[in-house]
């Protein structure tokens, strides 16, 4: 089976599982192959739980599942030591991190603190402990949902851990049809029980590894420049994106090119991930809009940014 | 007017320019000159549409073989013309272009057949060029250029297919009902853009002219080699020599004079050779050993120590600029007598008698700046006090061919009571001058006393009769003398200020030696006739078309290193000076204002005054700059298109962008901002018979462009016939 078969085979799987959203399903992948983290931000109940389930079933990868909640500590995410009687010595016990499929679910409803703990493990893919370094193994992906922020109840997570994201995805409410096939599934299983893996981690590590052999061309790359200086350079907006977020979008364009059976990238794939990958590191500027951090009017400004940005030719 | 049609007539433009530089600078056989105008005009004809030339030329019987044979003979006729009839590798090469270009415009089909046309036009503009350094060639030089710019960016634009090169072109006449319509249409910016482009092409022209090193002559200039013949300077003539170029109008030089205002319509001897010995016949000159100048400067040679030819306090100096043609005589010319010459001269030679003579005959115009004084006559030659002449005039120059008692008697006669020898010889220049009529059909030479023949049984003759009559009747009665040969310029061209000196104005003249003067001008011969040349509208555009050719010239043809040098130098002055010329010039602007406030206005502007040639280096380097602005965002662009170093790039690149214009015409992705891929899916939805096309294309153009995957000719011929197909489609009207 070549990479682009392989990647197909498991867009179909999920899809039986979520219906109707095949480009949600596109992007976490997406994600996945970039080696980066997604941030799922919705409504309860659309489904952002089942995806990271059902894509961690369709890997044959350990999954792990934090519900973050108001009182979770730090070492409830890396884990704990605790002194062994019969070794006479601390031992650690690792914590949830240590998979391969992190869920962080609702991880805006707990303390900036235990939020911080992730921070690490998402960058370095490591976890520090007790002046320790103990490697997470590959591949690793932290898959966060939160609630939007204006709900009650909640910690904006830190600027810092937002850059971390390398895509915020909303995955919206079902078409009808779709939500009738949804209440018609007889099972009593969890859906995404019901998924076989279709590939080992090791597989996963080297389709990671052909996305960095993507091609993308000079042209492409200023293309890609060009809109982040332009989020930089927009009086919309107070903080423009990174050169980790520029860095994030160019290998998201890459990872969506072989997602998308090319060894090369196209101005679509930058031009399609730009609000994704880039909405969540920008701030909207205070007389730009009330909510800085509302999702859809940050997607909106770096739509027509892009929009007023010529492709190559 | 549809791009392809353009396209066809700029390059009938081009190849008509490059056709009557060639005809007019090396003169091709009539013959063939009659064809290729002819296919000129057919070809460019059918371009207009005439059906009935179009049915001539394209469906002359003629298959692809036969042209090819035809093309076979014409090689082999070049051979036949090279060995046999030109005899010379230059004019054979020519015609085989000529006839080369004729075979090429009855074959305009596809695009490669325009490039080798582009070829054959610029060979032949490029030996044009070499052959001549007429004045003719400018304009006709500008026409090509401003053709050729056109030609090359329609040629692009209507370029449909770069690697396979040999796409398929419309035929002319069928263009009108051809799809290239649309936005391919010379619109007012191409049209500017070309006319800049022509602009700063002329622009960069003028640049390398005055920074590159060059010749001033036409190497393979018709008639190169060939100077104009001249009689009368040489070390020998015969009696009657100069009868014989009298009729001739060429130009033989232009003099300027400098400093001193020119005295109205007086006429301006300009000394060439004279002649000490005759023996009846022929005259030669004994002291024609010559002696080379001392160089005074770079440039400038001068006479130095004994002169013999000049006295101290002689008359007033004139100062002549001479422009002159290349002649097969080594002398130079100017007004007697030469005191100093400035010229590019490699070295310089002069005779005991005055002459100055080059190395070799120039075989280019040559220019050069002489300063010349002669002779006044001193008051003691006037009173009667005995003359003395040193030994080494009368050692030469009292001479005698043998005794004629009839010639002794005559100028015994015209001398007597006559006392001092400048009343003696004004008493035998009148004589001459009175008694003799000038007429040009005096077939002297030829008889055995051609002076006893003039003086005694025919009585009319020209100017070499006139002054060996005297100048032996001088001899007779015992005063020095001698014949002089040289123009005497009588044409004033009053548009440029300078003299124009014909071979009809070669003349001679007599110098007298008087005790206390020196050697004196005098001319016993007769005004002539007046000689009329052209008609009436010749004689208003004659002098102002000299001008033209002389300020030609001096401006172009004769630009030389050392003026290269001179722009340098001042370019370099020019740095150094230049804030403070920056600092004088706002403060003579300030200053002029200020004075126009206070209602002064005699400000002297002549201070903001910047050298000419500064300003038109500047302008140059400005349009430069503007063009470098305009154009680098393109030439990046077509660098990193080029550099990928594969030709099927750029080619569906090319065609990429004409869907994507042809599809923003249609009222699809106006924005440039519009993805590939989502031009398809735009069409996919809102044009459906185009999508099939646009996908196609645009598949082929991604992998390219941003895979870098190289196309098969296959692919690139696939959207070629995917774009035709686009193009003959309409946007249904929604």
């Amino acid at each position: 089976m070549t990479s682009t078969e392989t990647i197909r085979a498991i867009q179909e799987n999920i899809a039986r599982v979520i219906k109707g959203k095949p480009h949600v399903i596109e992007m976490s992948l997406v994600a996945l192959l970039a080696r980066g983290h997604l941030l799922l931000e919705d409504v309860p109940g659309v489904g952002k739980t089942t995806l990271a389930h059902s894509l961690a079933r369709s890997l044959d990868c350990s999954f792990k599942r934090i519900q973050f909640t108001s009182d979770l500590l730090p070492s409830d995410i890396v884990g704990v030591s605790i002194f062994n009687r019969q070794k006479q010595a601390f031992e650690f016990i690792p914590g949830p991190i240590f998979a391969n499929i992190v869920l962080a679910d609702e991880i805006n409803r707990t303390t900036p603190k235990t939020q911080s703990s992730l921070l690490e493990a998402m960058s370095e893919a490591q976890i520090s402990f007790d002046n320790k370094t103990y490697p997470l193994n590959p591949p690793f992906m932290v898959i966060a949902t939160q609630n939007p922020a204006e709900y009650h109840g909640t910690f904006p997570l830190p600027e810092s851990q937002l850059d971390r994201f390398l895509m915020r995805l909303r995955i919206g409410y079902p078409a009808p049809e779709e939500e009738k096939k949804v209440l018609e599934r007889a099972s009593s299983l969890h859906p995404a029980e019901e998924l076989l893996p279709l590939l080992t981690a090791s597989e996963v590590v080297q389709l990671q590894d052909q996305v960095d052999k993507v091609f993308m061309e000079e042209s492409l790359t200023e293309y890609l420049l060009s809109i982040v200086r332009s989020t930089r350079q927009s009086e919309l907006l107070s903080l423009g994106v990174s050169t980790r977020g520029a860095l994030a979008l160019s290998r998201a364009a890459k990872a969506l090119a072989l997602v998308r059976g090319r060894s090369y990238c196209l101005p679509d794939d930058v031009k399609e991930l730009a609000p994704i990958v880039l909405s969540h590191r920008i701030m909207v500027a205070r007389q730009a809009g009330l909510h800085q951090r509302s999702f859809e009017q940050a997607e909106r400004i770096i739509r027509d940014l892009v929009d007023t940005i010529p492709v190559p030719v | 007017m549809p791009l392809s049609q353009a396209l066809h007539l700029t390059s009938m433009l081009l190849a008509s320019a490059s056709f009557i530089g060639l005809t007019l600078g090396a003169g091709l056989p009539e013959w063939l000159a009659v064809l290729t105008g002819a296919t000129l005009i057919a070809v460019l004809l059918r371009n207009m549409g005439l059906t009935s030339v179009d049915h001539i030329t394209t469906q002359m019987p003629v298959s692809s073989i036969g042209w090819n044979l035809i093309v076979l003979g014409g090689f082999v006729g070049f051979w036949i013309d090279l060995l046999w009839v030109s005899g010379e590798l230059l004019p054979a090469g020519l015609h085989f272009l000529m006839i080369l270009m004729i075979i090429k415009l009855f074959n305009l089909r596809l695009r490669r057949d325009y490039l080798h046309l582009y070829a054959i036009s610029l060979v032949a503009m490029l030996a044009s060029g070499s052959l001549t350094t007429e004045l003719w060639f400018f304009p006709i030089f500008a026409v090509y250029l401003v053709a050729g710019v056109w030609t090359l960016l329609l040629f692009q634009l209507t370029k449909t297919a770069e690697a396979s090169g040999d796409a398929w072109m419309p035929a002319p006449a069928r263009l009108r009902q051809e799809s290239y319509q649309g936005n391919d249409r010379i619109s007012p910016r191409i049209f500017w853009m070309a006319n800049g482009l022509a602009f700063g092409a002329f622009l960069f022209t003028v640049a390398i002219f005055f920074t590159i090193p060059r010749v001033n002559a036409g190497i393979y200039q018709k008639g190169f080699g060939e100077n104009i013949r001249t009689t009368g300077f040489s070390d020998k003539v015969n009696l009657g020599a100069i009868g014989s170029i009298k009729h001739d109008p060429s130009v033989v030089m232009r003099v300027e004079l400098l400093g001193t205002p020119r005295q109205a319509a007086r006429p301006l001897y300009i000394r060439g050779v004279s002649f000490d010995r005759y023996d009846g016949k022929v005259w030669t000159n004994q002291l024609s050993y010559r002696r080379s100048f001392i160089e005074e400067s770079p440039g400038t040679f001068g006479f130095r120590g004994k002169r013999g030819v000049v006295r101290s306090d002689s008359g007033d100096a004139i100062r002549q600029k001479i422009l002159l043609e290349p002649l097969d005589t080594p002398v130079l010319f100017a007004a007697p007598f030469i005191e100093r010459v400035t010229g590019a001269f490699p070295s310089l030679f002069f005779d005991p008698a005055g002459a100055v003579y080059l190395p070799f005959p120039s075989s280019s115009r040559i220019e050069y700046t002489v300063v010349s004084r002669s002779n006044t006559l001193a008051s003691a030659d006037l009173g009667t006090g005995p003359g003395h002449y040193p030994d080494w005039v009368v050692r030469h120059y009292l001479q005698l061919p043998g005794q004629s008692h009839r010639i002794n008697a005559l100028a015994g006669d015209l001398t007597q009571g006559r006392h001092t020898p400048y009343e003696q010889a004004a008493a035998i220049q009148t004589y001459l001058t009175q008694n003799y009529r000038y007429s040009l059909d005096a077939p002297l030479a030829a008889q055995d006393q051609p002076l006893e023949e003039f003086l005694f049984v025919r009585k009319t003759g020209y100017c070499e009769h006139y002054a060996t009559a005297m100048v032996i009747m001088l001899r007779t009665v015992g005063i020095p003398a001698r014949l002089v040969t040289g123009f005497l310029a009588t044409e004033w061209n009053d548009y440029g200020s300078y003299y124009v000196v014909r071979q009809q104005d070669a003349h001679a003249w007599v110098e007298v030696y008087l005790p206390h003067s020196g050697w004196m001008s005098m001319d016993p011969t007769p005004a002539e006739d007046n000689r009329g040349s052209g008609g009436k509208v010749w004689q208003v555009f004659g002098p102002i078309m000299d001008n033209i050719r002389l300020q030609w010239n001096r401006l172009f043809v004769q630009y030389s290193a050392a003026d290269q040098l001179a722009v340098v130098r001042e370019l370099k002055a020019e740095g150094m000076s230049v804030r403070n010329k920056a600092l004088d010039t706002v403060t003579a602007l300030f200053g002029t204002f200020l004075a126009v406030m206070g209602g002064i206005v005699t400000h002297d502007v002549s201070q903001i005054r910047i050298g000419l040639l500064g300003e038109i280096v500047g302008f140059v380097l400005a349009g430069f700059a503007v063009l470098f602005w305009l154009g680098w965002g393109r030439l990046r662009e077509g660098w990193s298109l080029w550099k990928t170093d594969d030709g099927s790039e750029l080619a569906i690149t090319q065609l990429y962008r004409r869907m994507r214009t042809y599809l923003s015409g249609q009222g699809f992705s106006r924005s440039a901002a519009i993805a590939p891929l989502e031009l398809v899916e735009i069409t996919r939805t809102g044009w459906r018979e185009a999508h099939t096309a646009v996908a196609a294309i645009t598949e082929l153009y991604c992998r390219t462009r941003f895979g870098h995957r190289p196309l098969t000719q296959e692919d690139v011929r696939h959207a070629e016939d995917q774009l035709r197909r686009l193009l003959e489609l309409r946007k249904p009207r929604v």
